[in-house]
């Protein structure tokens, strides 16, 4: 997978999705994106193969410290 | 008393003088009320003031306090952020979309300390729907920075943090998403707790990402955040994510040594890009924790890198709940908040699981760590208060952050000054703590304010 997000890519992805972005913010978007896209591209989604992704964040009286 | 005294005294402070009757709630709402139509025209905190109803509620608590009534929060000036519903008071969420919205029923936070006998000074200016600070232009005005006019207070709990910093009220409401209470808290030299997430109710405020928002207090004081915390915990029927897990005593336990508590120092990440008068700053506090007995080391989180992915969280989940409204009505939001919510739209359904499970992996491996430490220490933020002028200009991007690996983790995390920049802006501690161990953190807190005065300053307004 690549490692950037490119202007174009982020062109193709606001035509997938039916937004309009204004010319001179698309590069605005797309370090955006690619800063919030860099872990999940650096990742191999088949190690995380036990982690479900769902998040609970609660803490049962007197149970544990939240941990699933 | 002097005036300006009055206006930046603690709540237990207040409380104290109430019923000592050397200053009655009435007093120190009118007096606050003066300072309000001297200083914010020039700051810019208050979208409404509700000085009829402050006046009303102010004349109530006295009654209240005359008929024995042992409330701490009784009398007690307050504004809340404009995101928290208000009955027949305007809830605009700053932005143009909601220029008129009347709520019909309070958030259950407001109604929390409305009946703990809070006085309610009117509602705070919030960056529009808690994500875009608003350009020249806006339907409303930005708050500014009391330390520095030129300087944003930090956001999207603007208002809340500029009015704590400039006397305007005791305390606030804040909410927090990727740190926008601790990010105020931060660049306005205040106080600001993210509690647990589900510690708080969200019921009656605007969304801005299901999985990450938090409401909370902000103060002056960690002792003034414990107090306001002890009142808004607790279970809530109406939010989803509301806990059942028991409200620990936060007021009470305030005074108890930290010796011997260990406090952990996560280097990777947090320190990445920091200036070096925050890293000194930071070192400053741990020195001072060091003679107050604790236990500082350095910890290691090792997925702490895929933080950023934060974004694509937030942003999905933004983009869903006002996907109808940009298709619909784009022209009422702002450029800036309108261009973020947008990128909401680009990410795949892919893209959020992954995320989500990143999450779980750095909130586990978060969890782990607080095993080995009770606290985790970082700088808040990584430089002090931007300029408007940097925030507005689109080139220079979405300043990076310490405050969101807490909101991805739902850990309660709490924003204190620890120093000042050369250039007389506000510096900040971050520290943070195991699932609803909300008191530690503020015992912590509260242990470096009797030690130190960074909180005690003043900007001059």
């Amino acid at each position: 997978m690549s490692e950037d997000v490119t202007l174009d890519e982020v062109r193709r992805r606001a035509a997938v999705a039916g937004v309009t972005l204004r010319e001179d913010r698309v590069e605005m978007v797309r370090r955006l994106l690619n800063d919030a896209l860099a872990p999940l591209r650096r990742m191999d989604s088949r190690a995380l193969r036990t982690l479900e992704p769902a998040a609970t964040f609660d803490a049962a009286p007197g149970d544990d410290d939240g941990r699933r | 008393m002097a005036g300006d005294d009055l206006v930046y005294a603690g709540i237990r402070e207040l409380g104290t003088r109430f019923r000592k009757r050397e200053v009655s709630p009435v007093e120190l709402t009118e007096a606050l009320l003066d300072r309000i139509a001297r200083v914010d025209p020039t700051l810019d905190t208050f979208v409404t003031l509700t000085a009829d109803r402050a006046r009303d509620d102010a004349k109530a608590a006295e009654a209240a306090l005359l008929r024995g009534d042992a409330s701490p929060l009784l009398g007690i000036p307050v504004g809340y952020k404009d995101i928290y519903d208000t009955r027949g008071i305007r809830t605009s969420a700053g932005s143009a979309l909601w220029a008129e919205r009347m709520a019909a029923s309070d958030a259950t936070c407001v109604s929390r300390l409305q009946d703990a006998g809070c006085v309610m000074l009117g509602k705070l200016i919030t960056h529009e729907f808690a994500w875009g600070i608003q350009s020249p232009g806006h339907r409303f005005k930005p708050a500014r920075n009391p330390w520095n006019r030129e300087h944003i207070p930090g956001g999207s709990s603007s208002g809340s943090g500029a009015a704590l910093a400039a006397g305007l009220c005791v305390g606030a409401l804040g909410t927090d998403t990727g740190g926008s209470i601790r990010g105020p808290a931060s660049f306005s030299g205040i106080v600001g707790l993210k509690p647990t997430y589900g510690r708080c109710s969200r019921a009656g405020v605007a969304t801005l990402s299901w999985t990450l928002d938090h409401t909370g207090p902000m103060a002056r004081s960690a002792e003034d955040c414990a107090y306001l915390l002890q009142t808004l915990a607790g279970h809530d029927p109406l939010d989803p994510a509301s806990s059942r897990a028991p409200v620990a005593e936060y007021v009470g336990t305030l005074d108890r040594p930290i010796r011997g508590l260990r406090i952990g120092v996560p280097r990777d990440f947090f320190f990445d890009g920091v200036d070096a008068e925050v890293a000194r700053a930071f070192e400053d506090a741990m020195a001072t924790y060091r003679s107050l007995g604790a236990e500082v080391r350095d910890v290691t989180i090792p997925s702490i890198w895929d933080a950023p992915s934060f974004m694509v969280i937030m942003a999905s989940e933004a983009f869903a709940y006002h996907e109808r409204d940009l298709r619909e009505r784009p022209e009422l939001y702002g450029d800036l908040l309108r261009e973020r919510l947008v990128s909401g739209a680009l990410y795949t359904g892919a893209e959020y699981v992954q995320a989500m499970r990143l999450r779980e992996r750095l909130r586990n491996e978060m969890l782990d760590v607080l095993r080995s430490v009770d606290l985790l220490a970082t700088p808040t933020s990584p430089k002090p208060a931007p300029t408007f002028a940097a925030m507005w200009d689109v080139s220079l991007g979405f300043p990076r952050s310490n405050t969101p690996p807490f909101n991805l983790s739902g850990l309660p995390a709490l924003a204190l000054p620890c120093g000042f920049a050369r250039a007389g802006l506000p510096l900040s501690l971050q520290l943070a703590g195991r699932p609803f161990d909300e008191a530690t953190v503020l015992r912590a807190g509260h242990a470096y304010q009797q030690t130190t005065d960074w909180h005690r300053r003043r900007p001059a307004v």
